[in-house]
C-alpha cells in the first residue's frame, strides 16, 4: 500500500500521527502544566531577586536530576552492606570526582595563596570534633531508619510517598531540638574543632588530586566488592518500541529521558555540575540550614526559642539558622525548587502517587528517622548534601571523616532494620 | 507452579529484603515468584538478589509505575 502511494510516508502526515498519539498521554498534560507553574515561579522569584531565580532553576535540576536517575544517598551509605551493590554509591562517586575538579578551580580563584591561612568562603569546610563523629553516626543510622536522607526524602515527597513527609516532619523536629543543645556542644567541642582544609597542607594541586585519587580508588573497591558478594544485575533495560518508524524513535527518545530511569552515573555526574553551578552563583548545594530556618521560625512563632546560637554567624555551610523573620530566601527556591522538580518528573513518568504503606509501623520508622537526621545534620552542621556532596568538593577533611561516620551509623541501622518487622 | 508477593505500598529496602524471604521459602514445588512493585529503585535491587539466589529475572510494565517483577528458577 504505502509503497505505491507515497504520499502516507510524507513526514507532515507522520507529525500529526505523532501528535494525534501523545494527545492520548495525559502524563504529558500533567507534566507540561507543572512546568509552566515552574515557569512562572521563576519570572516571580527573579523579580525579587535575581539569585531566587536561579536557585529556583538550581533546585528544580537537582530535584529532577534526582527523580530520572533515582540517585539515593541512603542506598549508596546502605547497600554496600546490605546488599552488596553500589550502584548509587558508584553515582556518588563521579559525582562527586566532577564537583572536586570544578570546586578546585573556585577556591583556587578565591584563596590564590594557599600559605596564609584563609579559607574560601562559602566552601563547605566545617570544624571537625566531636560533634561531627556523634552526628554523622546518627545521621547514617536515622537514614537507614527512615529509608532515605533529606534530599531523598524531599524527592520522594514529590513522587507522592507519604512517609517521606512524615520523615520530613520528623527532620524540621529534629534540627528543632539540634539547636536547644547546639550553644552545648559549641562550648563542649565545636568552638576549639580546627576546620581541616587539604590545600593548606598540599596545595591546590595537591589537594585536588589526593581527594580525585581517593574517590577513583573507591569506585574501584566498590566493583571489587560488588564482585565479590556475586556480582550485580544489568540494569533493567527501557520497553522500546522497534526502532523503524520516524514517530517510534521520537516516541523512544521521550521515554528514554521522561519514562524510564536514568542511568545512576549520568545523574550523578549531573548533580556534580549542579553543584558546580551553585557554587558559581553563590553557594555549594545545602538544604538543611534552610529548614532549620523554617522550623526554627515555626518555634519562634509559638514562643520556643533557643536563644543566641553561639559561633553559627560566622559558620559556611548548612549550619543552624534562626532567619531574621523574611519568608523569602533564595534557599527556599531551592529547597522547595528539589521537591517541585522531582514532581515534574515523577508526573512525566507516570510515577507519582499517594503512596501509603500497608504496614503503618513503617511511618513511625519514617519519623523517628527523621528526627534522628535532624538532630544529626544539625549538629554535625550538614547532610548528605552539604556536609558530604558538598563538602568533600570543598577538599575538607571533616567531610570524609563524616561519610566514615555515617557509614558506621548506617551499618548500625541495617542490623536494626533487618530485624524489626 | 507459581507464587505471587504484593510489595506494593513499600519503599527500599523492603521490597527487595521480602522478596528475598519470600525466595527462601519457596517450597520445592514452586519454581515462580510473581512480585508486584510501585517502587521503580526495586527494579535493580530484587534482580541483584534472585540473580544471586539462582532465579532467572523478568521484569513486565504492568501500567504506569507498576511492575511485576517475574523470578523463574533456573
Amino acid at each position: 500500500m504505502q509503497a505505491q502511494s507515497g504520499i502516507t510516508e510524507s513526514p507532515s502526515k507522520r507529525f500529526w500521527e505523532l501528535i494525534a498519539t501523545n494527545i492520548g498521554d495525559p502524563n504529558i498534560y500533567k507534566g507540561a502544566f507543572a512546568v509552566m507553574v515552574a515557569v512562572a515561579v521563576y519570572i516571580f522569584a527573579n523579580t525579587n531577586e535575581i539569585r531566587m531565580g536561579t536557585y529556583w532553576l538550581i533546585g528544580l535540576s537537582a530535584g529532577f536530576i534526582i527523580q530520572r536517575s533515582r540517585l539515593c544517598f541512603a542506598s549508596g551509605f546502605r547497600d554496600i552492606f546490605l546488599l552488596g551493590h553500589g550502584r548509587n554509591l558508584k553515582g556518588i562517586l563521579v559525582g562527586l570526582m566532577i564537583a572536586a575538579v570544578g570546586f578546585s578551580f573556585l577556591m583556587a580563584r578565591q584563596v590564590p595563596n594557599t600559605a596564609l591561612g584563609t579559607y574560601p568562603q562559602m566552601a563547605h569546610i566545617m570544624p571537625l570534633g566531636w560533634h561531627t563523629l556523634f552526628g554523622a553516626t546518627i545521621f547514617g543510622f536515622g537514614m537507614v531508619l527512615a529509608g532515605g536522607c533529606v534530599t531523598g526524602s524531599i524527592y520522594r515527597m514529590g513522587e507522592g510517598y507519604i512517609g517521606s513527609w512524615v520523615s520530613f516532619g520528623g527532620i524540621l523536629l529534629g534540627l528543632f531540638t539540634a539547636s536547644f543543645t547546639w550553644n552545648w556542644w559549641y562550648e563542649f567541642t565545636i568552638r576549639d574543632s580546627p576546620r581541616v582544609w587539604l590545600p593548606h597542607t598540599f596545595g591546590h594541586g595537591g589537594a585536588l588530586f589526593i581527594t580525585l585519587a581517593a574517590l577513583i580508588l573507591l569506585y574501584f573497591a566498590v566493583i571489587w566488592w560488588e564482585t565479590r558478594r556475586g556480582g550485580v544485575a544489568p540494569a533493567h533495560a527501557a520497553q522500546l518500541l522497534p526502532d523503524t518508524t520516524f514517530y517510534n524513535k521520537v516516541q523512544n527518545i521521550f521515554r528514554q529521558v521522561f519514562v524510564h530511569g536514568w542511568s545512576v552515573l549520568l545523574g550523578g555526574a549531573m548533580l556534580g555540575v549542579v553543584n558546580i553551578l551553585s557554587f558559581v552563583s553563590t553557594r555549594p548545594l545545602g538544604v538543611t540550614g534552610e529548614m532549620s530556618r523554617w522550623s526554627l521560625s515555626l518555634g519562634n512563632a509559638m514562643g520556643l526559642t533557643p536563644g543566641e546560637l553561639l559561633g553559627t554567624r560566622s559558620m559556611a555551610g548548612c549550619v543552624l539558622d534562626t532567619g531574621d523573620g523574611t519568608f523569602l530566601t533564595f534557599l527556599l527556591f531551592l529547597v522547595v525548587g528539589i521537591f517541585y522538580g522531582s514532581f515534574i518528573g515523577a508526573l512525566f513518568a507516570g510515577e507519582f502517587k499517594i503512596r501509603i504503606p500497608k504496614q503503618k509501623s513503617r511511618l513511625v520508622q519514617a519519623g523517628i528517622g527523621g528526627i534522628l537526621m535532624g538532630y544529626g545534620a544539625g549538629t554535625a552542621v550538614g547532610c548528605t548534601i552539604g556536609a558530604f556532596f558538598s563538602g568533600i568538593p570543598s577538599l575538607s577533611v571533616t567531610a570524609w571523616v563524616w561519610a566514615v561516620f555515617a557509614l558506621i551509623g548506617a551499618w548500625v541501622g541495617t542490623q536494626v532494620i533487618q530485624r524489626l518487622p | 507452579m507459581s507464587k505471587e508477593l504484593d510489595v506494593r505500598g513499600e519503599i527500599c529496602p523492603y521490597p527487595m529484603m521480602r522478596t528475598v524471604q519470600a525466595l527462601k521459602k519457596l517450597a520445592k514445588t514452586e519454581n515462580q515468584l510473581v512480585v508486584i512493585t510501585d517502587h521503580a529503585p526495586a527494579l535493580d535491587t530484587i534482580p541483584t538478589q534472585a540473580i544471586r539466589l539462582g532465579f532467572d529475572v523478568k521484569i513486565e510494565e504492568v501500567k504506569s509505575s507498576e511492575w511485576q517483577v517475574i523470578l523463574t528458577r533456573k
